[in-house]
């Protein structure tokens, strides 16, 4: 019981918190958990990238997919770069060609999509590495706004 | 020896940008390095201590790879075998 008052009573790192946004696992080490941040961040990294390298850019995009890219901007910046290249390079064509596409409406004209446009199986498994990394990074933020900062001398124990 | 149409779509493939070739029927096989980053993130964040790290996140893959396995196994056998009893009778 005590110890439940006492966690509760305890200040909130919201500046840890914001950098775990930024770069995942930051706000830990920070704190002075320097392994366990490096760790988490890792793990978050790992499963953006491997996002990006199974179903490219396109899987980040926040006007086609807005309820994807809400999971995914828990990522930090990396998931808006992500965006931004999926706008700036692949739908204006500066990477791939601009093909047409079938319109889902008969009268309307054909929209251009990018020739590296994701339409397989990797494109919905790319988009859920990206979301759930964003997810998870929600987990390691809440994590840094909550943990107990250490000092230097006990950082080799505590973390 | 990778046939000469797989060589050349490699070596064609723009990393990031375009997205990796179809793994075919094997795509689920994803599912083991995406409950690995899982994993990783949510023991770094979750153990009190981070002793022995590597063997708790392996047997929590490995739990969480069965469990999405068994669960798999159960949707087969339901939609292969359950309803087309139910159908026939």
């Amino acid at each position: 019981m005590t110890n439940d008052s006492n966690q509760f009573d305890e200040p909130l790192n919201w500046g840890a918190a914001f950098f775990t946004w930024i770069c995942p696992g930051l706000g830990q080490i920070m704190l002075g958990h320097r392994r366990r941040g490096f760790l988490a961040m890792s793990g978050v990294l790992g499963l953006f990238l491997s996002g990006l390298l199974i179903g490219g850019v396109d899987c980040v995009d926040r006007r086609e997919d807005p309820l994807w890219f809400y999971a995914q901007a828990g990522s930090g910046p990396i998931a808006f770069a992500a965006d931004w290249a999926n706008s700036a390079l692949l739908k204006t064509g500066k990477v791939g060609e601009l093909i047409e596409s079938p319109p889902s409406n008969p009268r309307a004209t054909a929209p251009l999509v990018s020739s590296f446009k994701t339409v397989t199986v990797a494109s919905e498994i790319g988009t859920l590495y990206c979301a759930l990394a964003g997810l998870m990074n929600i987990v390691v933020l809440l994590d840094a706004l909550k943990r107990r900062p250490i000092d230097r001398g006990e950082e080799g124990g505590a973390s | 020896m990778i046939p000469t149409t797989n060589l050349m779509l490699i070596l064609g493939w723009i990393p990031f940008l375009q997205p990796a070739g179809s793994l075919g029927n094997f795509w689920w096989l994803l599912m083991v390095p995406l409950i690995l980053g899982i994993s990783v993130a949510y023991r770094a964040t979750h153990d009190a201590s981070i002793e022995q790290f590597w063997k708790r996140v392996f047997l929590f893959d490995l739990k969480s790879t069965l469990a999405m396995g068994s669960l798999a196994v159960a949707m087969y056998l339901f939609v292969y075998w359950v309803i087309p009893i139910l159908q026939t009778n």
